[in-house]
């Protein structure tokens, strides 16, 4: 069983800052309000190896919100740079040039592109190496940073760039998005979960229970993104929140394989109240409803729930029809 | 001779689509012509700079513009930000044509050899769109500075427009929006001549004065950046009603709060970008919002 939490309520978030203020990323952003709470739970002692993509950007010479250390490597290698980093580290210190105090933790950071397609493979090795690190994903569900172009992580119905909805394709994209958790624990990570930062405290507890275990560990962050998705900035939490109550957001863990909701609503709103709240769903619903396609969300989410909970030992009120 | 046009803007107003409107339609008056923005780090509310050239010679210059002949500024905000620096280089007897209602007469500081256009195009822009999008309306101002005619132009807001997906009644709506700003102006005299010093695009020159030559080198040193004028929106914590739980803290993704020794939040309002999310967060409705600015 996890050991006692240092986190019992929000308030308990710790007040160091590591990012500082000033970065250039859009206002309202949730991959680096995800990066800034992750960071505050780690401490000062991390080595971030990043994959290009949105927060690339926001640490761009001369100007760094970043107080710890940043290694930029290629959009599929960033495992293979944290491997080298934790070698590094490892060596210095069996030969005594480095205190074991001076120790970092390595940690991945990447957007869903890297995560989800470019890096994949490089993952797959670092994994199998059981390389000591943690993956964090801020996923937004498309390539950000390019201007929202589909990912494998994009959802069904989105529009994105390259997948807009037009008179030939009506849906905009018509892939499922990719289970990356599943990836991750079929091939034995010892922890992997998702995140949401509407969800702070469920967010600081699992980044502390990972941190008390070795090897692969991934993060998957919901990263509200105000400027793919099309919404307010100041949306962006309130979104994320939607997420997880509809049921869309799943927020879960996997220890050593055994996974556990850690927040299970105990009735979905429908997902057509999350689906309006952006503008990359505006085609659901003008000019006119499209019903069928938003009943499919409904209904892959309803037999997510009905399986999870069948598996864990709990139930899960599911709506009715979208046509509400 | 070449004529070489600076767009300043934030992401989001139309800096990029305004470079292309203007190359497009010196084009189609029969110029040679390039438009590019920098690609890079821009983003919603950050500045972005886009270029145009045109003459009607073959143009052998490429790159960044350093010194233009005219400066098209769209929010006035950015005449005050070193990270953007819009009148740089700016050229002696150059034009610098500025979005405002604040400024009038000469809107460049120090520099009484440049002409200054002052227009208030996000006045026009709600009039006549509904939406602050200045593209078509900085690049008509453009275009009818430097002479071009004014069905080139036309054309190319429509073919522009059409081509980032704006809809059939926008794209005309533009147009009425262009037609309205070339109407209201005439060219302009450019005889321009190049300043003996170029400065730098790159802020390294801004860091090194804000915080001196240690800055570059320090971690974190993000926040002289100031990205508290992006914002369009204050928040405002009313500390009678705050009972520091902490919400706004936890959710502002700037790090743009503190908690105080007295353990209240504060609001660093030189990088606040605005967002508005602990306004939104604030479970007693302690923090309301208030418009920035006069614009
Ligand atoms: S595009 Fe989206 S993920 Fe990227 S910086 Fe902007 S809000 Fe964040
Ligand atoms: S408006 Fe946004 S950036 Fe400013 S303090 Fe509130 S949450 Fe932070
Ligand atoms: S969320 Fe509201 S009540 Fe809570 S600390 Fe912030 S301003 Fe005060």
């Amino acid at each position: 069983m996890a050991t006692a939490t240092r986190f019992r309520t929000l308030k308990d978030m710790p007040k160091e800052d590591y990012l500082s203020p000033g970065n250039t990323l859009c206002a309202g952003c949730g991959g680096i309000l995800a990066l800034r709470i992750f960071h505050k739970v780690l401490g000062p002692k991390v080595a971030w190896v990043n994959a290009a993509g949105c927060m690339t950007v926001s640490m761009s010479y001369p100007l760094s919100p970043l107080k710890s250390n940043w290694l930029y490597t290629a959009f599929a290698s960033a495992p293979a740079g944290a491997q080298g980093v934790r070698d590094a580290l490892d060596v210095l210190m069996a030969k005594g040039k480095l205190p074991a105090s001076e120790d970092l933790k390595v940690v991945v950071v990447s957007g869903d592109g890297a995560a989800y397609d470019i890096g994949l493979q490089s993952t797959s090795g670092a994994i199998d190496r059981r390389l000591d690190f943690y993956y964090l994903c801020y996923d937004n569900e498309a390539y950000g940073n390019t201007g929202f172009q589909m990912s494998t992580s994009t959802p069904y119905g989105s529009s994105t760039k390259t997948t807009p909805a037009t008179a030939a394709y009506p849906l905009g994209n018509t892939a499922r998005k990719k289970d990356l958790f599943e990836v991750w624990r079929a091939m034995k990570a010892p922890y992997v979960a998702t995140l949401a930062n509407s969800h702070g405290l469920d967010f600081l507890r699992k980044v502390e229970r990972g941190s008390e275990i070795k090897g692969p560990r991934l993060y998957i962050a919901f990263a509200a993104c105000p400027t793919g998705w099309g919404f307010d900035t100041r949306n962006s939490v309130e979104i994320e929140k939607l997420a997880v109550q509809t049921g869309v957001w799943p927020l879960k863990e996997s220890v050593n394989g055994a996974v556990r909701h850690t927040f299970v609503p105990r009735a979905l709103i429908p997902v057509s109240d999350y689906l309006k709240t952006q503008e990359r769903f505006n085609h659901l619903f003008e000019p006119s409803e499209k019903t069928e396609a938003i009943d499919a969300i409904q209904e892959s989410v309803n037999v997510y729930w009905k399986e999870a909970g069948a598996r864990e030992g709990f139930e899960v009120k599911l709506p009715g029809s979208s046509s509400r | 001779m070449t004529v070489r046009v600076r767009f300043h803007g934030r992401g989001g107003q139309g800096a990029k689509t305004a470079s292309r409107i203007l190359g497009n339609a010196a084009f189609n008056d029969g110029y040679f012509t390039q438009d590019f923005p920098i690609y890079g780090a821009e983003r919603r509310g950050a500045p972005v700079t886009a270029f145009t050239r045109f003459s009607r010679e073959e143009i052998t210059e490429r790159g960044f513009i350093f010194s233009p002949d005219i400066s098209a500024v769209m929010d006035d905000s950015l005449i005050a930000d070193t990270l953007a620096n819009p009148f740089s280089g700016l050229r002696r007897g150059g034009v610098a044509v500025v979005n405002t209602t604040k400024a009038k007469g000469s809107v460049v500081p120090g520099r009484d050899d440049v002409k200054s256009v002052c227009l208030d195009l996000t006045g026009q822009a709600l009039k006549t769109l509904g939406k602050p999008v200045l593209s078509a309306g900085i690049a008509a101002a453009v275009a009818r500075i430097s002479g071009i005619n004014k069905e080139a132009l036309l054309t190319a807001v429509v073919d522009e427009l059409k081509d980032i997906g704006l809809s059939a009644e926008m794209v005309q709506k533009n147009v009425g929006f262009a037609a309205a700003i070339y109407g209201e102006l005439s060219p302009l005299e450019l005889k321009t001549e190049e300043l003996d010093a170029r400065e730098e695009l790159v802020p390294l020159a801004v860091v090194v004065s804000e915080g001196g030559i240690e800055a570059v080198t320090q971690a974190g040193n993000s926040a002289i950046r100031h990205t508290g004028n992006w914002r369009t929106f204050r928040p405002n914590i009313d500390y009678e009603k705050c009972t520091d739980c902490m919400m706004c803290y936890a959710y502002c993704p700037e790090s743009a709060m503190a908690v105080g020794p007295d353990g209240r939040v504060k609001i660093d309002y030189d990088n606040c970008k605005g967002c508005m999310i602990c306004m939104v967060e604030c479970p007693l409705k302690a923090i309301s919002q208030t418009l920035e600015g006069g614009a």
